[in-house]
């Protein structure tokens, strides 16, 4: 097996060569190979991080990814999967002298069964589309994260995408029931299906998450749910982001399990009133959005408990979307809450850490002294209601120095997540960003054991290289071998019944 | 194994009262008639590992065991040197109510958990068989166990969040956080769902809870046809009711629980059992419009009385252990959830055919159906190659839960993995490169 190193040295022969083999599996319109076309595939959402790859590939099916698959295992070329290439953790990053393999022309919803609550997609197919093929009959797909309208399906699963709607109805890992994978040495195999508890291991489970590093997803299995009865969104304003931060625990706390719960800083409102017009209070210290979904029945007794614990916690004005289009008015504040910030600083970057959600407002307090501590603001939006975090960190990077600062910053908050007992990434994944954090939740044996299983899969380590995994490992020979039959079956005397 | 030395080394590690060699346990601890040498109950996951490293060395084959209620499951394994038993793993270690998230130590029972959740008026919405004979939160994790409930809150593959596990070699790992939400690493946890001990062992479990629902309500039905029941469940599941579940029970069954339960309906015919868990006002509103959608549909019922429900549901998850079926054999099959009556209908014919008798409870919007068959052998047999024909044949999958001891061996436990098959057996192998760890249990 030939180390990533010396793959870096392949002759303009060999790479010709190569060209050619993949021009003979999709044609050439299937093979981006000029230096100008490649630039658009050099990085992912997370700009700051760009390498050209040698190849991009835009296989139609999944039996020429495993062709493309396969070769590259034969020849050890590393190869980096991309679906919209809207992920904000650099997961999508192209490795040197290595290639990507688009999924955006597998983009065909292969079925859709209602009767069973089923959708059986290829991974191109933009998240919103399920729902959009589905809605008619009432129904819809529940991850909805913020980029729902270009990202994949296929991408969603890599990142165990989340949402708005998390806290409730889950994430992408709950939604996914069967899967069509093309291991890194291009063998197609399945796992999960349209129908429930298959016996054996959860393969499909792990590759929910694991960020291209096990293979290629080319066709997925979802569950569709019915539209609840009844939605009702308000907002309450507050002094103190403190406040707002007990009311979320204050409302779980009494039973109710809000479908979402989101808090805005008066920095983000500010920013976001200018944008979108949402109708937020511009002078109030925080927004918490509330939305309640379900019977009608239960939404009706849910919301005068909400409402009695916003006042509890000093809400200072409460305001209920009176129609589905001042709901959305609300909502697109906050799903704008990101793009408005460049309104108000030329550069931000957005970090995403989880607490438990009784952490709030000791983290908030944290992350304000850190923010004062390095010159540098922070506006704080948040899926409130599951404790993920999305900081963002202002700063101009025409400043010198300030990037770097404004880096140190964000991963310092990460270490107040961690601390508080959450996580370095609740769900833009840790992608080539986030790798050295990792190991801030992670010890050298949890992660060997990770190790383990990603060599399972992938014993050259070719499948999305160098992300994830703080420092590169390979595959050691122990615990690798071929599965070892018990002596009692190697003598034909067990009974495998 | 040199025995006399390994025994001494695993007694030291647990203390002599932990260690047990006496006959007559071993002889009650059997897995599918393979004794035991030895049976320990270490009281910390340290032990736990030590035990591990002593039995890897040793090359010593491990059953891990919480109550033993689901050992019936699997095939017999190739060895069971040490039965390694967590039940004095049995410590809540945390319960954050206001994060609505616990983490345990896995020998505890899931009464017991629940009895401390209660007190802060959470849950976990777990509803698997043999909660009354013990199972501890480990085994239902390892054998992916579950009940009616899962239509409503998941299986608990989607509640756990995070865990601890003792390797095979004894190292220790934890696998996801504490937080419902996060992404950093592989999904660990998902990996020892289902597993069935063959990975390593589950010492500690962290789950997302839920708030205990202020009231419940169950509707029970009985319909002229399979046709009437099977529209019934269509159209709740069309409707935007929040359903906790939805069990459509054959004949057999619904004979039967109506009987010993006294609920006043003299059910032989199909029957369907609908629970809603909410608020007082919900439940009322909902059950009235699951009554209007039953009646609609041919169904004549009921709400059962209050006193009753618990033992109700308790029936309904326990059926093929409270009057099993002996000689017999207890199965799962999934399928769609429009292929349900045609399960129902091959068991009537099965019974025609073989003179077999099935009970079966289908989780009629999940797709799962519960049978309990018994009859003679070679009818039994018949039966299940017959079902697992069709539910394979249908996209599905066939489990023989447990079977009558001279029915087992003629039995394929698992069917088809598919084509996964061999990435799995690189993880079991990965994981248990001296396949100690319940040997030839899954494979």
């Amino acid at each position: 097996m030939q180390s990533i190193e010396e793959t870096k040295h392949r002759s303009p022969d060999w790479k010709r060569g190569f060209g050619e083999r993949l021009f003979g599996i999709l044609g050439r319109d299937g093979v981006i190979y000029s230096d100008d076309e490649l630039l658009a595939y050099d990085s992912d959402a997370l700009t700051g991080y760009r390498i050209k790859p040698l190849f991009v590939v835009l296989p139609r099916t999944s039996g020429e990814v495993s062709r493309v698959m396969k070769m590259c295992y034969d020849e050890d070329v590393p190869f980096v999967p991309r679906g919209a290439g809207t992920g904000l953790s650099g997961g999508a990053l192209p490795t040197e002298e290595g290639i990507v393999i688009s999924l955006a022309r597998m983009n065909r919803i292969i079925e859709v069964d209602i009767p069973n609550e089923r959708v059986v997609v290829e991974p191109g197919v933009t998240n919103l589309s399920v729902t959009n093929a589905v809605s008619s009959h009432g129904y819809y797909y529940a991850p909805d994260p913020s980029s729902q309208i270009v990202c994949t399906i296929g991408g969603n699963v890599a990142e165990n995408s989340g949402g708005v709607h998390c806290l409730k109805y889950g994430v992408t890992t709950n939604h996914v029931l069967g899967l069509e994978v093309v291991l890194p040495d291009g063998e197609i195999i399945e796992t999960g299906g349209k129908t429930p508890d298959h016996p054996g291991y959860d393969i499909m489970g792990l590759m929910v998450g694991s960020e291209g590093l096990l293979g290629i997803v080319t066709r997925v299995t979802l569950r569709i749910i019915k539209k609840p009865e009844t939605v009702k969104t308000l907002f309450a304003s507050f002094d103190k982001i403190e406040d707002a931060g007990a009311s979320v625990s204050g409302i779980t706390a009494r039973g109710v399990i809000p479908a979402g719960m989101e808090i805005m800083d008066n920095l983000c409102i500010r920013s976001v009133e200018e944008a979108v017009h949402a109708g937020y209070p511009v002078e109030a210290g925080s927004i918490l959005l509330v939305e309640l979904d379900g019977p009608s029945a239960e939404v009706d007794a849910q919301m005068p408990v909400v409402e009695e614990v916003l006042r509890g916690n000093r809400a200072l004005e409460i305001r209920i979307a009176r129609d589905a289009r001042e709901r959305d008015l609300f909502w697109k504040g906050r799903k704008n809450a990101f793009p408005a910030m460049g309104r108000v600083s030329s550069d931000y970057y957005v970090q995403d850490g989880v607490i438990p959600r009784s952490k709030l407002a000791e983290v908030l307090g944290r992350i304000g002294e850190l923010s004062r501590e390095y010159g540098l603001r922070v506006g704080n939006v948040f899926h409130a209601g599951d404790g993920n975090l999305h900081p963002l960190v202002l700063y101009n990077s025409k400043i010198e120095g300030e990037s770097e600062k404004a880096l140190e910053l964000a991963g310092k908050i990460l270490g107040v997540c961690v601390d508080s007992g959450g996580s370095i990434t609740g769900e833009h994944g840790v992608g080539n960003d986030k790798k050295r954090f990792l190991s801030l939740m992670f010890d050298d044996n949890d992660l060997e054991t990770m190790n383990l299983m990603r060599c399972a899969f992938d014993s050259k380590g070719l499948s999305n290289p160098g992300k994830v995994f703080p420092t590169p490992r390979t595959c050691v020979e122990q615990g690798m071998k071929p599965y070892a039959e018990h002596a009692l079956q190697k003598s034909g005397l067990g009974e495998m019944y | 194994m040199p025995e006399s030395s390994i025994f001494n080394q695993l007694t030291g590690i647990v203390g002599g009262e932990n260690a047990s060699q006496d006959p007559q346990l071993l002889e009650s601890s059997a897995v599918d008639g393979v004794i035991p040498k030895i049976i320990l109950f270490p009281d910390s996951i340290e032990e736990i590992s030590e035990i591990m490293k002593a039995a890897s060395r040793a090359g010593a084959s491990v059953v891990p065991r919480g109550s033993g209620t689901k050992r019936g499951i699997g095939n017999k394994p190739l060895g069971a040197d040490i039965v390694l038993s967590t039940r004095r793993l049995n410590r809540l270690i945390e319960h954050e109510s206001a994060d609505l998230v616990a983490t345990t130590e896995c020998g505890i029972t899931l009464t017991e958990l629940q009895m401390h959740l209660r007190r802060k008026n959470q849950f976990l919405p777990v509803d698997p068989p043999h909660v009354q004979g013990g199972a501890t939160v480990g085994g239902i994790i390892a054998a992916n166990d579950s009940g009616p409930l899962r239509l409503r809150y998941g299986t608990s593959r989607e509640l756990l969040i995070g865990m601890k596990v003792v390797r095979a070699d004894g190292s220790i790992f934890k696998g996801g956080s504490k937080v419902v939400k996060n992404v950093a690493g592989y999904d660990m946890p998902k990996l020892f769902v289902g597993s069935l001990g063959t990975l390593g062992i589950i010492a500690e479990a962290t789950f997302r809870l839920y708030p205990v629902p202020e009231s419940s309500g169950t509707y029970f039905a009985c319909f002229e046809s399979l046709d009437e029941a099977h529209g019934a469940v269509r159209s709740l599941i069309d409707s935007a009711l929040v359903i906790n579940a939805i069990e459509h029970m054959n004949p057999g069954l619904a004979g039967s629980i109506t009987e010993r339960l006294g609920l006043g309906s003299d059910c032989k015919r199909y029957s369907l059992a609908v629970r809603i868990m909410n608020v007082s006002r919900a439940v009322e509103d909902q059950v009235k419009t699951v009554t209007d959608v039953s009646r609609r549909n041919g169904g004549k019922g009921l709400v059962i009385p209050r006193e009753n429900e618990e033992a109700f549901w308790d029936e309904v998850r326990e059926f093929p252990w409270r009057s099993p079926a002996s000689p017999g054999a207890v199965l799962k099959t999934g399928v769609l959830i429009s292929d349900v009556p045609r399960v129902f209908l091959l068991l009537d014919g099965l019974s025609d055919k073989y003179g077999v008798r099935a009970r079966a409870s289908a989780r009629a919007a999940n797709g799962v159906v519960i049978i309990s068959i018994g009859g003679d052998k070679e009818s039994v047999i018949n039966s299940v190659k017959e079902l697992r024909e069709f539910s394979e044949s249908a996209g599905g999958i066939l489990v023989v839960r447990e079977a009558s001891p001279d029915i087992k061996p003629a039995l394929d436990v698992w069917g088809g993995m598919g084509s996964s098959l061999g990435l799995m057996k690189r993880i079991k192998s990965a994981f248990d490169p001296g396949n100690i760890l319940n040997p030839g249990r899954l494979f």
